[in-house]
């Protein structure tokens, strides 16, 4: 009887033990972690892009030249998203362009806060809280000289337990006087999926 | 008496086999290799690289064959060329950080991991790029996938 006792007790600290192993969990990850948890498109997924693109651009010979004696501005285009997948590309193009500017090589202009300019051009000039000396005028901004555009594709497979997905971001920088592609580079990606006999 | 003990000791040992299991599973520290470079301009200008390898685990699986870097202008790239000792292929991520002419470290803590798949026996390049001129000095760490 006692005998069994102990059984029951050590199967019970088992059991405990497996069922702290099985408790849910809240803990702060890394950023920058490469850990893929699917085969969408995943945080290191564009922050391998995002570097592969700036890296690329900023030790381009021509680049390189260009950019010794002054910092081209440059304009962004939204990224044709042409993957079956909702993705935030403007978050791609973000990171892009963070890292260009602090590359200390490039300069950027926004048109997604023009909206915002115009308004504080407007009351700068007409609300007269605003020192005329001091108020910026209209038509003085700085064009921008390249257009940095991009194509973001998939190509998924599927076969048995396996899904194979693979992405392709390309992306060009166009000058706009001349229309000619003065850099491009593609960075690809390729994610596997095994599904286990006993997966999810 | 003695057959309470031997069940007891049986229990216990089996508790200690499972947690051990568990903690293997849950508990695996992570592994890996750094390598820097250090980028020093004598009186004529020429540059040299100043290099160091640490192992930290991996010493078996791959080997640091070759680190150097170059210049793209005034921005800074760095190489190291590993081969892997294993037949199978090694599943490995790798980082760059880069620090400036006084080890300040330039946007600390911003780097990501990228995945690198070391085929067997693979020699296999990596390459970086400085965030900005300011960095003279790399740290490239490779380590197992967490």
């Amino acid at each position: 009887m006692k005998n069994g006792i102990k059984t029951l007790l050590a199967m019970a600290a088992i059991g405990a033990l497996s069922l702290s192993g099985c408790a849910s969990t809240m803990q702060y990850g890394d950023a920058g972690s490469a850990k893929p948890i699917s085969t969408e498109f995943g945080s290191s997924d564009l922050q391998q892009i995002a570097e592969a693109m700036v890296d690329s651009m900023i030790t381009f010979p021509p680049m390189v030249e260009l950019t010794s004696a002054r910092r081209p501005v440059v304009s962004v285009d939204k990224v044709k998203n042409k993957t079956m997948q909702h993705i935030d590309t403007e978050s791609v193009t973000d990171s892009i362009r963070t890292k260009l500017l602090r590359s200390g090589k490039f300069r950027f202009i926004d048109r997604t806060t023009d909206a915002q300019t115009v308004e504080e051009l407007k009351t700068q000039r007409d609300s007269g809280l605003v020192d005329k000396k001091t108020a910026v005028n209209f038509g003085q901004q700085i064009g921008a000289e390249f257009l940095l555009t991009s194509n973001f594709s998939e190509i998924k497979q599927k076969a048995g337990s396996t899904t194979d997905v693979y992405y392709k971001f390309t992306m060009s920088l166009k000058n706009m006087k001349t229309g000619i592609l003065e850099w491009s580079d593609e960075k690809e990606i390729r994610k596997v999926f095994n599904r286990g006999t006993f997966g999810r | 008496m003695m057959k309470q003990v031997r069940s007891f000791i049986v229990g216990g040992l089996t508790a200690a086999a499972v947690s051990a299991s568990l903690c293997l599973g849950g508990c695996s520290s992570t592994a890996g290799v750094e390598t820097s470079g250090r980028a020093s301009w004598d009186e004529q200008g020429a540059r040299s690289l100043e290099k160091n390898v640490v192992f930290n685990g991996l010493k078996g699986d791959i080997q640091i064959v070759d680190v150097r870097s170059s210049m793209a202008g005034d921005i800074m790239r760095a190489q190291a060329t590993m081969r892997s000792k294993d037949k199978d292929t090694l599943p490995l991520q790798y980082r760059f950080d880069w620090y400036d002419a006084g080890g300040v470290e330039i946007n600390a803590g911003a780097g990501s991991w990228k995945p690198l798949i070391l085929y067997g026996r693979e020699t296999k390049v990596v390459q970086g790029v400085a965030p900005d001129p300011r960095a003279k000095e790399f740290k490239l760490k490779i380590r197992e996938p967490d």
